[in-house]
């Protein structure tokens, strides 16, 4: 708790603008002896000022330090005074100053006496910073003992690369594989895509080579014919159950890297293409496997195989499994979502796991089913000299250099590719199949027989079918699925690779997205390093992605806990576990410091150190509303989310954005943090409205916290009744959705709403 | 009911076209930017993108059957903007190399004046038949190079009217036969194609009347060599291909004439006309003016051959065509200097090389590149009865549909 607050004022930021003798009287008149220095700078963000102040803080006349000037994004180097100094830095620059305009439009002038308006927003902003340094106290971590041992699930290609990294960086690797050999799929392949330069021709992978490496590596312990029974307790300190062919095996590790693979698509998917039907249609697996073999003979007969069609593109054979699909998703959500209206009170955590089968698993694997059409086809010209390939595709997939790759596959002159529709496959001749293509580039519908058609598979994930990971956790054994990425390991795969919802649990190679040999090395070796990040954080007491480094973590009072296991459900990493009573039991390792239990709890029993459901409150409460909303204009309080609207805000400011007088902003962790007390406690205090600004949610999401904004969202629902007791219109709380790149739509946004508020006329609290 | 083929690709006929100028054809993916750029394409079925994916999977009768490898006239727009280099415009004339070596028999023919390791037989034929007579004539006269009242006479070892006219008559109506034979595979292979219902577009009435048509508009004017672009090589080619063009027209007349008041002149001897004729002759003068543009127009043409190597490579068919005009020209301009400079022992070699260079361009014309002529010719006028046009074909009338 800070009780002496130091205020740096940057004259850079408000000299121009603003009388600062006057300033720092104000700031006197308002605090006292709770800020006993308030000093100006020339320029806050310089090496003088940072001796300034640590002279200040050494000499014990402070012990917490305001600096007003410039975004807390900005110059950090100046104001880290060790983890031990709470600070806490007032945006005037970008989101004060370059931000505000007078209602009529125009900006500050330079040189002339701001108006009113400008002076209470300053007022505002250097009051809630002094009330939140009052309301912290410095973070100090928990600081956990670790084992340095990686459990790598999977012994396939993935696993293999993993395992071996992890040994390179000196640390331990325990591989598990299930199958009685390692290798998975890529020891069973004829050959790979290219995996070196110049990415020509297909390769052998050598995988015995990188086999035979990790069995002579002391560092690493390998498992074969053995199963992760279970898994259970935090990152850092997990005990793996396993089940080897001995028996089962109780084994320490830190941190675990998931590469179990995919398994080929329920063959009954394959049947529009004439799978099962027609005697000479093979899977891409099952092609694979002959040419391992050494021959490529037809089914029907044994003979080899001459003209070999490849099909790519067969949507329109899809179209009655797709609609079918589409059919028993939408049953299922209306069922989910009258089962949850029924009980709305009672919370229940899913934990069950449902084993997910979709057709789309197939065109999820495009980029690897067009690869391997190219690699195969050069099978069947290898294995028959005067053979032919084709290749029906609808989307030739090969991103990056396996560009290189389809030109060199083009030019062998007999492999003949078109882009076309396949609509339909039938028996001809000695069994023969007969392919008709629409929609190609021939310029006219065309027949090709065929004496063998290879059609492709289906990457389906291994955690689409069972739990894989086997957690001993409240939320369930599995990955929680987001009903986004049919069984694919949630990684949000754009921004943050590798990371699942399962701290300290990360996920590489096809179990997260269908991919390449050559991908899945990367994929390894991300994942390896990862895995040793999260055991280093966690024995500092720090938290990993996406607030690395944060000392803080939510803290309980059991006291006042009245067993409602909303947090327990609602944390996206299942973090907390519970007992019999539901009184929940947290993992400090597993979280992520987003907030989001606090944010949940009714009884506001959750806080952090440095971030509170009082601190916020009292900060809200603290913003001076005008009794006169036609003469001095409504006040509205927004909440923004720190990891993307906040920023955006200040990008918005910089890029000479302005925005209404009115709005008061303040950064949270997440929006899945904001506890609905805060919106009473403004609606009382009489502001007029309460925008949140937080981060895209359901499909293509943004929320770092992958749920948290989505959250906030079904809390803001439940919170019309709340407002509804208050007497306060429903239309006062907004919710918007920003992502980082959506500056210029910004000031657009805060704009309209205070305008709605203005229309909407006055809080009815106002003044009480 | 869709029209649905089955569809059965030749390899070998790929690796065929490779050879003969279409060795990139297999790097095509099919963007469409070769169809897009082309000046002469028409809107419908354009050419030469579907032409690549043909020769790609090595479907011959289509591409054997196309009436577009007459239209187009390789400017080599396609080949420079192709984002591969797959060179569709090459693809373009190997198949018309193709349609030149396999359209009409005798087989061996197509065959030895498609590679160059067949020239000797090629130059052999003629070179012997007049050696023959060459040392038959030489042995009654008792020199190789014999004088008439001291001056050079080459009707003296090769008498027009038993070594000349009946030889390269007898060549003129073999080739006209077998054009005719060629003309009549084409139509049939036309006439075979489905074709497209053009809206908003004037047919010809007759086939006649769009021969007329192609040869006022097209042929005379050179008007696709001038819609094919207005780069200096595109320059080049227009000057270039004009002027032989109209150098051959005018020596075309010139043996026309000779060969009428000559021949006629032995039933109404008031044609008659003596040789050689005296340089002030109006036809002696067309025949030299005639011979002027030949060498022009070949170095326009030769010239950008050399320099142009980006945008249209050369073939043999290319070459053996440019270095036979060359010769014909040469020959013929250097066997008229050596008369009148009376040196023997070169002159006669000199003609006898003439007579050889054209027996091979006349005798063998319907196998070279030259077959054009004809062909090209046809196949347009066919083209403009189908309406398969460019929109470009008539400025007032280009709001054509195709159905």
């Amino acid at each position: 708790m800070a009780e002496k607050i130091g205020i740096y004022i940057d004259k850079a930021t408000l000299g121009p603008y603003m009388d600062l003798d006057q300033l720092v009287e104000k700031i006197k008149n308002r605090w006292g002896d709770a800020t006993p220095i308030i000093k100006v700078f020339d320029l806050v963000a310089s090496e003088e000022a940072k001796k300034d102040i640590k002279k200040d803080l050494d000499s014990g006349a402070i012990d917490g330090v305001s600096i007003v000037g410039p975004s807390p994004r900005e110059d950090t180097e100046y104001f880290d005074f060790g983890p031990k100094v709470l600070v806490d830095r007032v945006n005037l620059r970008e989101q004060g100053v370059m931000a505000f305009k007078n209602p009529d439009g125009s900006p500050l002038k330079p040189g002339e006496e701001p108006p009113q308006l400008f002076w209470d927003m300053v007022m505002d902003y250097i009051n809630m910073s002094v009330i939140k340094l009052q309301k912290s106290v410095p973070a100090e971590g928990e600081p956990l003992e670790t084992e340095k041992t990686i459990l790598v699930l999977g012994g396939g290609w993935t696993g293999i690369h993993a395992a071996q990294a992890v040994a390179d960086a000196g640390y331990n690797a325990i591989l598990v594989e299930k199958e009685q050999e390692l290798g998975g799929y890529a020891a069973k392949m004829y050959k790979s895509f290219p995996i070196n330069p110049p990415y020509t021709s297909a390769e052998d992978p050598k995988i015995e080579e990188k086999i035979q490496a990790l069995k002579n590596n002391k560092k690493i312990k390998i498992y074969t014919g053995t199963q992760l029974e279970k898994l259970i307790g935090q990152p850092g300190q997990y005990t793996a159950l396993l089940k080897t062919k001995k028996g089962e095996e109780e084994v320490k590790v830190g941190s675990v890297v998931v590469a179990t693979g995919w398994k080929p698509i329920e063959p009954k998917y394959l049947e529009p293409l004439g799978y099962g039907t027609l005697k000479n249609v093979v899977t891409n697996v099952e092609f694979e496997d002959m040419a391992k073999k050494g021959e490529i003979k037809r089914p029907s007969d044994g003979n080899v195989a001459k003209n070999v069609l490849f099909v790519l593109s067969a949507t329109n054979l899809y179209e009655d499994i797709a609609k079918q699909e589409e059919e028993e998703r939408k049953k299922k959500l209306e069922e989910a979502e009258a089962a949850d209206s029924e009980k709305s009170e009672e919370v229940d955590i899913e934990e069950t796991f449902e084993p997910i089968e979709t057709y789309r698993h197939l065109d999820y694997t495009s980029e690897v089913t067009s690869l391997t059409a190219l690699k195969q086809a050069g099978y069947v010209r290898e294995f028959v000299p005067d053979s032919v390939a084709y290749i029906i595709y609808e989307h030739m997939v090969t991103p990056g250099v396996y560009e290189l790759y389809y030109k060199s596959a083009q030019n062998d002159p007999g492999i003949m590719l078109t882009k076309g529709k396949v609509t339909s496959l039938y028996a001809g001749n000695n069994d023969n199949v007969i392919v008709r293509i629409e929609d190609n580039l021939l310029g006219e519908i065309v027949e090709i027989e065929a004496d063998l058609v290879v059609v492709p598979t289906g990457f389906v994930p291994t955690t689409a079918l069972e739990p894989v990971i086997n957690l001993e956790y409240r939320q369930g054994p599995a990955f929680p699925d987001l009903d986004l990425f049919d069984g694919y390991a949630d990684s949000n795969y754009i921004c943050f690779p590798y990371e699942t919802r399962r701290t300290g649990i990360y996920a590489a190679g096809p179990v997260r997205q269908p991919m390449t040999l050559a991908r899945s090395v990367s994929d390894a070796y991300g994942a390896a390093l990862k895995a040793i990040q999260c055991i280093e954080s966690v024995n500092r007491g720090v938290a990993v992605h996406p607030r690395s480094g944060d000392l803080s973590f939510p803290k309980f009072n059991f006291v006042r806990c009245t067993q409602c296991k909303r947090c327990t459900e609602e944390c996206p990493f299942g973090a907390l576990d519970d007992d019999e009573k539901g009184t929940p039991k947290p993992n400090v390792a597993r979280c992520r410091r987003c907030g989001t239990c606090m944010g949940a709890c009714p009884e506001r029993v959750i806080s952090f150190d440095n971030y509170s459901v009082g601190q916020v409150g009292s900060m809200i409460t603290s913003i001076k509303v005008p009794d006169n909303m036609d003469k001095e204009g409504p006040r509205i309080v927004i909440l923004a989310c720190e990891n993307d609207a906040y920023p955006a805000l200040d990008m918005a400011a910089k890029r000479g954005h302005r925005w209404s007088p009115y709005v008061r902003i303040i950064p949270v962790r997440c929006l899945g943090s904001v506890n609905t007390i805060w919106i009473a406690d403004a609606m009382s205090k009489g502001n007029d409205g309460c925008l949140l600004l937080g981060c895209k949610y359901g499909e293509d999401y943004q929320c770092h916290f992958v749920k948290g904004s989505e959250l906030c969202n079904r809390r803001m629902i439940n919170i019309g009744e709340t407002l509804d007791r208050l007497g306060v219109e429903l239309e006062r709380v907004r919710q918007e959705q920003v992502a980082i790149d959506d500056y210029d739509r910004i000031p657009e946004i805060i704009d309209s709403f205070v305008e709605d508020i203005i229309k909407l006329g006055p809080n009815p609290f106002k003044g009480y | 009911m869709t029209m649905v083929s089955r569809v059965k690709p030749d390899i070998d006929f790929i690796k065929e076209i490779q050879q003969i100028g279409g060795e990139n054809l297999k790097k095509c993916y099919q963007c469409a930017t070769c169809s897009v750029v082309c000046p002469l394409s028409p809107m419908d079925k354009s050419f030469p993108r579907k032409e690549m994916i043909w020769a790609q999977w090595g479907l011959k009768d289509k591409l054997v059957n196309d009436i577009d490898m007459w239209l187009c006239h390789k400017c080599g727009q396609c080949s420079e903007m192709c984002p591969r280099g797959a060179k569709p415009g090459e693809l373009m004339a190997a198949l018309r190399n193709m349609a030149y070596r396999s359209l009409v028999g005798p087989s061996f023919l197509g065959r030895w004046m498609s590679s160059i390791k067949h020239l000797p037989k090629l130059i052999a034929i003629p070179a012997i038949i007049y050696l023959i007579i060459w040392f038959i004539t030489g042995s009654i006269h008792g020199t190789p190079f014999p004088l008439e009242n001291g001056k050079i006479d080459y009707s003296l070892l090769f008498p027009g009217d038993y070594t000349i006219d009946p030889i390269f008559g007898l060549a003129t109506l073999f080739i006209i036969y077998s054009f005719y034979k060629g003309i009549m595979k084409l139509k049939q292979v036309f006439d075979s194609q489905p074709k497209t219902f053009v809206v908003g577009y004037e047919r010809p009435k007759t086939i006649w009347h769009a021969l007329y048509d192609v040869i006022k508009d097209e042929v005379l004017t050179h008007k696709k060599f001038k819609d094919c672009g207005e780069e200096e090589s595109d320059e080049a080619k227009f000057k270039g291909h004009l002027m032989l063009f109209y150098g051959f027209l005018a020596l075309f007349i010139v043996t026309g004439v000779v060969a009428f008041t000559h021949w006629g002149g032995k039933v109404l001897p008031f044609l008659h006309m003596k040789y050689p004729m005296p340089i002030y002759n109006p036809i002696k003068l067309l025949a030299n003016v005639g011979a002027i543009l030949l060498v022009v127009g070949l170095v326009y043409l030769t010239k950008r051959r050399l320099n142009d190597t980006g945008k249209d490579a050369s073939s043999y068919y290319d070459w053996y065509l440019l270095g036979l005009i060359w010769v014909i020209a040469l020959s013929g301009i250097l066997s008229e200097i050596l008369r009148w400079a009376s040196i023997a022992g070169l002159a006669y070699p000199v003609y006898y090389i003439h007579l050889i260079s054209v027996f091979m361009l006349i005798a063998y014309l319907p196998w070279s590149k030259l077959g054009h002529l004809v062909y090209r010719v046809f196949a347009l006028a066919y083209a403009r009865m189908i309406g398969r046009v460019s929109t470009e074909v008539d400025e007032q009338k280009n709001k054509l549909f195709v159905i």
